[in-house]
């Protein structure tokens, strides 16, 4: 008898939490939800009760894009922002576009609101961007590689078209800070040769412009460029100390390049106090004293000597980064 | 070089000389000049003598075929010359799509040399075409240089860009390509410019306007002289350099250029029609209203005229400005292209056309590939350029923004070194004539006093200045002194030495490898000839049909249509991305999915380039991933570049890599039967890996020809009769028969004819219906 009332009792109570708190709701009902969360929000924010009934929770038929991320300032994760962004551009193109239906939901977990997400998934780093489809378990290739596609809204937009099949036409509102800074120097520029107007001496000096060209050839040569289009690290650590100098021809370090300019710097200094001291270019006769003679004797040296040390280090350091070349001079 | 670091010294101390005897100094400049085109000339035959003579590399090989062409069916036939051997279905119209003025410079030369009765074969002035134009650039380079500095200091120039790697790279001999001959009329017309503007005489405005047509004509860089001779001129007239000179010489030549330039069928009515030639006409009518304001200053000097002038110049540039943009934004002129574009916005050919970016010449530079291709001139051309604005005149703005724009191009692209180097040569001779200079003469000032027998003698000893200064060393106390002098001039020789004898070093290891026959050396030194390529493509010319197709990637195109002489798909001209693409997805396909593609296009046989087996690193499968970069980008529905990688992001061909990559098309064609190559058979020396899908069969495909060092390997494809068909069980073959048979009535009972004539006896048989 007893146990029978205890059962009755169990069946009660399951059957009433059961009826009060559905376990699993409908896939209608989360549909409807997310889409009036979508329609407020692009990017829906998880907790982690959230995130097992939307995200986790089997009755699905729309895939689930989720940022794991950190934006507390104190996590200091200066890319997070950035990714974070770009993530933003991609799920409002998404939310405004024509392509916009139901089977594609963004969502954000940050770490300080849902560090027990990052414990259940294993995640130890952020950000992270997931994508949980609509049926099965995610795969490796369902967590966005920063590393290999970048983290530009098209990347992104990418990859989430080969995830899901779902297009996204990234629209970016135009950028205009490259145009506003180029027309700010040119308004500083043009403002400040009018303020001068009656000063423009300096723009006839040679000498200015000379040191201008000669410095933009410097940043050339020594490869600048190459560091603005390939991003290489400053320079490298090791477990033996840092390394300066890249040991293949086909790459450089930052700190290289600018090791280089100021190799090539000096060859170039070094010549150019050797021709003055004898004379320069101008072709009038020196002042023919003892004491200019030793100054000019001075100056000759020193500039010889810069131009065969810093060259032989050019050439050494060269040498060190080509394998097999045979040259060297004073230096090996 | 021995015999060039000897004329270093001479030139320097000529100088001197040349205010002198007329006589003795155009005897040493011809003799350097002289000295100068042999060493230049020899130090590019390091291919011919190790190999053969041959045509080099991929570009050279078409054209030579169309040189060979043009010689044997006449110079107007190969204006209309349709090429079906290439692009295969589309085909290729030559005469339209080619910088015909290479095909014309070795023709005539084969024209004027057969009329003398030499009979050399065509192939021979194509292989030693670009050496003996390396001299005729050295020329130019001394009269250009002449113009802007001294004599002195074009001797100067032109040893150095008779050597110097960043050009030699491109014209050694065997590699017969357009900037062979184009860096010559390069230096040619910039020098005839640099003359005109000097001058303002029509006469060297239209020689100027003639050279740059033999430029037009010869290489599509010529856009770099349409931009700079422009800028040269807006550049002076904001420093208020204008002068008559200027307008006669800039107008006669933009004229006679723009109207020669378009008679040249690949370029048609671009120079007036894109954007990259609207800087020419825009600065040609910011001069036109500039001197017409001159003309109405000069009528009534005094008054506001000035600032009138100032202001009514700078209107001018801002309506020819907003004009331009005006006509692009309408569509007009077309917009920048996607080559041209991409050296401004550095990230664009990446993102947009990677065809662009997956060529290897295409990359930004590193430090280390200027100083391999200018030594010590890298780092003394910054001299020249001080000096050159620091003495500022007409003709060295011109050199300045010849620097200046030609080392950010160089910055940005591999490729355009080419077009820095004869630059700095001049500027780096500009250099060392200035030093060089002062250190010898210096001591001729104190001995003036003495007899002029002794400064006659000095002369004549050209060779032992040295020696005779050491000895002299009169009053050191007031100038440099001797000690110091002749320091200098040691050091400055060795620096000359080691500039030469890397120059030699430099293109006899990197740049004079044909690579169509590879050489490889044992631990002895003995060298062993690989010479697969033309083992493959002899192999496909013998044994093939006439029309056979051949697919392979467009590196090989050329190659195969001119060593092969088959029909080929694609080509280097990679003028049609889908095509290319389209290829790329056969490749990047699985076999059955590239069949159909295979089918589609009509491909008889497949050539790959494997080099496993012998560790060459430029085969295909290092290329592969190009291949779906440039298929995903007009496909990206069947090719995903991801499925290539391993989940850990790496590029593997071992057991590890992914199964998209070991079942693709281009994956089993370079590993198919493999069983050379090392320790445990079919092993993979070139990505030290074990292959990760061995013992595979193919179906569509059957191997047709391999070369002796696995380097080239050809397949033909099925047709489709010939597939393997499922193999059935004995027991399977056969058909039961024991259900089939209906019963339904007599007469389609199994067996029976319908309307079977019904014999009866003593009647005449019916005719069967």
């Amino acid at each position: 008898m007893n146990f029978k009332v205890l059962l009755l009792l169990t069946i009660t109570i399951t059957y009433y939490e059961g009826a009060a708190q559905p376990r699993a709701k409908g896939i209608e009902e989360k549909v409807q939800q997310l889409t009036d969360i979508t329609a407020k929000k692009s990017v829906i924010p998880l907790n982690i009760n959230k995130f097992k009934e939307y995200v986790k929770s089997p009755p699905r038929d729309y895939s689930f894009v989720v940022m794991f991320t950190a934006m507390a300032p104190a996590r200091r994760c200066a890319i997070c922002q950035h990714v974070n962004d770009e993530y933003l551009l991609v799920a409002n193109s998404f939310r405004f576009s024509a392509a916009y239906n139901n089977k594609l939901f963004f969502g954000i977990v940050d770490f300080d609101e849902g560090s027990d997400i990052f414990q259940m998934l294993r995640l130890n780093t952020a950000p992270v961007i997931m994508h949980f489809p609509a049926k099965g378990k995610p795969k490796p290739a369902d967590t966005m590689d920063f590393e290999r596609a970048g983290i530009h809204a098209e990347a992104i937009a990418k990859w989430i078209q080969d995830r899901t099949d779902v297009q996204i036409r990234v629209f970016r509102s135009p950028n205009y800070s490259a145009a506003v800074a180029f027309s700010t120097l040119f308004i500083i520029l043009a403002g400040f040769l009018y303020i001068r107007r009656n000063n423009l001496e300096f723009l006839y000096n040679k000498q200015l412009w000379a040191v201008c060209a000669v410095f933009f050839c410097f940043a050339m040569v020594s490869g600048q460029m190459w560091n603005q289009i390939r991003g290489p690290p400053f320079f490298h650590r090791t477990k033996t100390g840092p390394v300066y100098i890249n040991g293949g021809s086909h790459g450089q370090f930052v700190l290289e390049s600018y090791i280089v300019a100021i190799l090539n710097g000096a060859v170039v200094v070094g010549m150019i106090l050797m021709i003055e001291a004898a004379g320069g270019v101008k072709n009038h006769d020196p002042t023919r004293t003892l004491a200019e003679g030793k100054r000019r004797r001075f100056q000759s040296v020193v500039g010889l000597i810069l131009v065969c040390v810093f060259f032989s280090l050019l050439l050494s350091v060269f040498r060190a980064k080509t394998q097999g070349y045979p040259y060297s001079f004073l230096f090996k | 070089m021995p015999s060039t670091t000897e004329t270093l010294p001479s030139n320097g101390r000529s100088k001197g000389l040349f205010q002198n005897t007329a006589g003795l100094s155009t005897l040493i400049t011809v003799t350097v000049l002289t000295l100068a085109w042999l060493a230049g000339f020899a130090s590019r035959l390091f291919a011919v003598i190790r190999f053969e003579s041959i045509i080099h590399e991929f570009d050279p090989w078409f054209n030579y075929r169309s040189t060979a062409y043009m010689v044997q069916h006449g110079f107007y036939n190969f204006l209309n010359w349709f090429d079906e051997r290439a692009w295969y279905p589309l085909g290729r119209i030559v005469g339209g799509t080619v910088y015909p003025g290479l095909m014309i410079t070795s023709g005539t030369i084969h024209w004027i040399l057969h009329a003398l009765n030499i009979p050399i074969h065509i192939r021979d002035i194509c292989v030693f075409l670009a050496p003996v134009f390396s001299g005729l650039t050295a020329i130019a380079t001394y009269l250009l240089t002449s113009e802007l500095w001294s004599r002195g200091a074009g001797l100067f120039a032109a040893c150095f860009i008779a050597i110097v790697p960043g050009y030699s790279s491109r014209s050694v001999a065997g590699s017969y390509d357009n900037e062979g001959i184009a860096i010559f009329a390069l230096q040619f017309t910039y020098y005839l410019w640099l003359k005109s503007v000097k001058s303002g005489s029509v006469f060297w405005s239209i020689c100027t306007a003639l050279s740059y047509f033999y430029m037009v004509s010869a290489w599509g860089g010529y856009v770099f002289i349409i931009n700079l001779i422009p800028l040269h001129v807006f550049v002076l007239l904001i420093m208020g350099r204008f002068s008559q000179r200027l307008f006669v010489s800039y107008s006669v030549f933009y004229i006679i250029g723009l109207l020669l330039s378009m008679q040249i069928p690949f370029v048609g009515f671009q120079p007036i029609r894109t954007s990259e030639h609207m800087a020419a006409s825009g600065v040609f009518a910011l001069l036109m209203a500039i001197g017409a304001l001159k003309y109405l200053h000069s009528l009534n000097p005094k008054g506001q005229w000035k600032q009138l002038l100032i202001l009514g110049g700078m209107l001018a540039a801002g309506l020819v400005f907003l004009a331009v943009v005006l006509l692009t934004y309408m569509g007009v002129i077309a917009p920048w292209s996607g080559r041209f574009y991409s050296l401004w916005d550095t990230a664009y050919a990446k993102i947009h056309i990677p065809i662009i970016a997956s060529v290897s010449e295409h990359q930004p530079t590193t430090w280390s590939s200027f100083f391999f291709d200018l030594h010590v001139l890298v780092c003394t051309f910054p001299v020249g350029l001080w000096y050159c604005i620091k003495n500022v005149n007409d003709e060295r703005v011109f050199v300045a923004l010849y620097a200046l724009s030609a080392v950010y191009f160089a910055g940005v692209m591999v490729r355009l070194m080419l077009t820095l180097t004869p630059v700095v040569c001049v500027l780096a001779g500009i250099a060392f004539s200035i030093l060089l200079d002062l250190a010898l003469r210096e001591d001729e000032v104190p001995e003036q006093s003495p007899d002029s027998e002794e400064s006659k003698s000095l002369y004549d000893k050209a060779g032992k200045v040295k020696k005779r200064t050491l000895e002299a060393a009169p009053n050191a106390d007031t100038g440099l002194g001797m000690n110091v002098r002749s320091g200098t001039l040691i050091a400055f020789m060795i620096l000359l030495m080691l500039f030469s004898v890397h120059c030699t070093w430099a293109t006899s290891n990197a740049y004079s490898s044909p690579s169509i026959v590879l050489a490889s050396y044992g631990n002895d030194g003995s060298r062993k000839i690989l010479d697969d390529f033309r083992e493959a493509y002899g192999w496909l010319s013998q044994n093939t049909a006439e029309d056979a197709r051949i697919m392979s990637w467009w590196d090989y195109g050329y190659q195969i249509a001119g060593m092969g002489n088959r029909t080929t798909l694609v080509d280097n001209n990679t003028w049609n991305n889908s095509h290319i693409a389209l290829v790329g997805k056969a490749m990047a396909s699985n076999e059955s999915a590239a069949y159909s593609i295979m089918t589609m296009l009509d491909v008889d046989y497949v050539l790959v380039i494997f080099g496993g087996a012998i560790g060459y690193s430029g085969d295909d499968i290092n290329k592969f991933i190009w291949m779906v970069r440039i298929a995903e980008g007009e496909h990206p529905k069947d090719i995903h570049e991801v499925d290539y990688f391993t989940e850990r992001g790496e590029y593997r061909i071992d057991s590890e890599g992914s199964k998209t990559m070991l079942n693709c098309l281009m994956y089993k064609l370079s590993y198919y039967r493999y069983d050379s190559g090392g320790s445990p058979p079919g092993y993979d020396r070139t990505r030290s890996a074990l292959p990760g899908n061995r013992g595979f069969k193919l179906t569509y495909l059957e191997e047709a020809y391999t070369t002796e060092h696995w380097l080239v390997r050809i397949y033909r494809v099925k047709k489709p009769s010939e597939f393997n068909r499922p193999r059935l069980s004995l027991a399977k073959r056969k058909i039961s028969t024991s259900n089939t048979i209906s019963k339904k009535t007599s007469r389609r009972r199994k067996g029976a004819l319908k309307n079977k004539p019904t014999v009866v006896k003593g009647k005449k048989v019916g005719k069967l219906e």
